[in-house]
């Protein structure tokens, strides 16, 4: 991350933050607003990344998926799906300067979740953040790939990660 | 079945009524090493891997039989063949990851070196090693193995009656349209989940709770439920079913999700259960293989595995990707509420009693093997399956 301008930094780890509370939150549409557009969401296990093979568990690839990710969220699924609260904490650890406005940059996760019903918390998913980020004062995706370590997820990702 | 078998204190006595299922059998740990014996171990065949998704020379996958490790080698000669994941010398695994490509398959242990066809090509020191020790006698222990369209399956028992017949012509039609109807497939990946529950939760979902737990049915103004269910007496299940999809869904900002772009041949859906645990589905483009693996009594893991047509068109194929990654799996629109359903029924069936079937029951004291669509009486000629499989007595009417 060296030669990285600080106010460069500084509004990509806002970027993220945002993003993060949002999901904490369950605010969809606080989440839809960090990306820019045409934007786009893949959460993928690692496994599949490695061999080049396509298959997310998510896999919105442009801002109307974008949007009718927070449909499916907010209006399809709470009807039949348990809640359970996410817990997301994220390390910044690479920002690479791809020329203009835009940066790519690798940030690790680990999520927590507590479902409602049992009140215990484990571990949702582990892994990185592969992101193409604009800055143009305020920083915005481009693009997110949330790559999960976890080959095996419990249960299910109701939400993005 | 049960000859060579101590029963344990838990063997149940089966309700007189075929609509009628003891909870206890999704909850007794007992039952766990009865199902594989006659059920994992017995004379069914399971699917492990399509040709897919290891189409070179040398590509692997490891998989599991009941709690036996497994794995699926793509040889020089062109044969699939699937071996104990085992050593033959001391019985450590071969392959440690869940898929992968070798020249050839090595123990660490002791050096011991296999081919891709399972021979013993190489044991340090051998001069020493007993009389009657010949390289011949130690080669990989291979399963029982066939394949139907470039879908290898493995039996553990010899009596298994041959892979076809298993399947039933009920089974073979709708299964080889899933499995691209001719055409060659390529694999599109994996997502994979742990469903906390008793693996026979897991593979009870029924045609009656299709157009009701799932909401995105509804919004979408899909029209369905016109189709039939096939079902076979030794456990196997096949929905073939129309549906039809309006254009523009007016929930969605990006309706062609939820389109049929792909063959002509089939605009409906087709769900395969092969007993005892996998399933087969091809709604609109996306072909789909649910290999699951029961983890003892309690917890199953579910690979839904994702397929294309080999010789789809760039856009074709994009459409399939898209379509099956958000619509199916743990987090798809369409299948999301499923997770949550196998836990909730898990947990529920720890109360007492039988938990009773009513959608398309007749008659309660016999089989029924016409099923409409969205009957949940599709199940009972499984459930009685199961029963003769593990010997439990059905109680007089």
């Amino acid at each position: 991350m060296n030669g990285i301008d600080s106010k460069v930094r500084d509004a990509i780890e806002r970027l993220n933050l945002t993003y993060i509370r949002a999901l904490d939150r369950r605010d969809m549409h606080g989440w839809l607003a960090t990306f820019d557009k045409p934007g786009s969401y893949v959460c993928i296990p690692k496994e599949n990344e490695d061999r080049g093979l396509p298959i997310g568990y998510m896999l919105d690839d442009c801002y109307e998926r974008l949007q009718d990710r927070v449909t499916q969220v907010t209006k399809i699924q709470p009807d039949a799906v348990e809640h359970y609260q996410p817990r997301h904490f994220t390390q910044l650890v690479d920002i690479k300067h791809m020329g203009g406005v835009n940066y790519r940059v690798e940030t690790h996760f680990t999520v927590n979740y507590t479902p409602a019903d049992t009140g215990r918390t484990d571990v949702l998913a582990s892994g990185t953040y592969v992101d193409e980020v604009v800055v143009n004062g305020d920083a915005r995706f481009r693009s997110r790939r949330a790559v999960l370590d976890t080959n095996v997820v419990p249960r299910y990702v109701a939400y993005p990660i | 079945m049960t000859a060579n078998i101590n029963l344990p204190d838990t063997v149940m006595e089966w309700p007189a009524k075929y609509n009628e299922i003891p909870k206890a059998v999704f909850e007794e740990p007992g039952l766990w090493r009865l199902e594989l014996e006659n059920i994992f171990y017995g004379e069914e065949w399971h699917p492990i891997v399509h040709r897919a998704e290891i189409p070179n020379p040398g590509d692997y996958k490891a998989a599991f039989i009941g709690e036996m490790p497994i794995f699926a080698v793509h040889g020089d000669d062109g044969r699939i063949r699937v071996f104990h994941n085992a050593c033959a010398h001391r019985g450590a695994t071969l392959v440690t990851d869940s898929a992968g490509n070798k020249a050839d398959f090595e123990c660490p242990y002791h050096r011991w070196l296999f081919s891709r066809e399972g021979a013993l090509v190489g044991c340090p020191n051998s001069q020493e090693f007993s009389p009657s020790f010949t390289k011949e006698g130690f080669g990989l222990k291979e399963l029982r193995s066939d394949s139907f369209s470039e879908l290898t399956f493995v039996t553990m028992s010899d009596k298994t009656p041959d892979l076809r017949t298993y399947l039933t012509d009920a089974v073979t039609d709708p299964l080889s349209r899933v499995l691209g109807n001719g055409h060659n497939l390529k694999l599109l990946g994996y997502q994979k989940v742990h469903y906390d529950c008793n693996w026979k939760a897991y593979v009870d979902n029924d045609g009656y709770h299709a157009p009701l737990l799932h909401l995105a049915f509804k919004l979408m103004g899909w029209q369905g439920g016109k189709g039939v269910q096939i079902v076979t007496d030794n456990g196997h299940i096949a929905f073939d079913s129309e549906l039809t999809i309006p254009g523009k869904i007016e929930a969605l900002e990006d309706s062609s999700i939820v389109q049929f772009k792909g063959d002509p041949d089939s605009k409906g859906s087709i769900v395969v259960s092969t007993f005892p645990i996998t399933v087969f589905t091809k709604h609109m483009d996306m072909l789909n293989i649910r290999y699951a693996f029961p983890k003892g009594p309690r917890g199953v893991e579910v690979h839904y595995t994702y397929f294309a047509r080999d010789d789809d068109s760039p856009e074709l194929l994009a459409h399939r990707t898209r379509q099956s990654a958000n619509l199916l799996g743990p987090s798809g629109l369409i299948s999301l509420e499923d997770a949550a359903i196998f836990t909730r029924i898990d947990l529920g069936n720890r109360s007492p009693g039988n938990a009773i079937f009513q959608k398309g029951v007749t008659d309660e004291y016999k089989l029924e093997f016409n099923v409409k669509q969205n009957d949940e009486s599709g199940n009972l000629p499984r459930w009685e399956h199961y029963r003769k499989r593990m010997g439990f007595r059905r109680a007089k009417a």
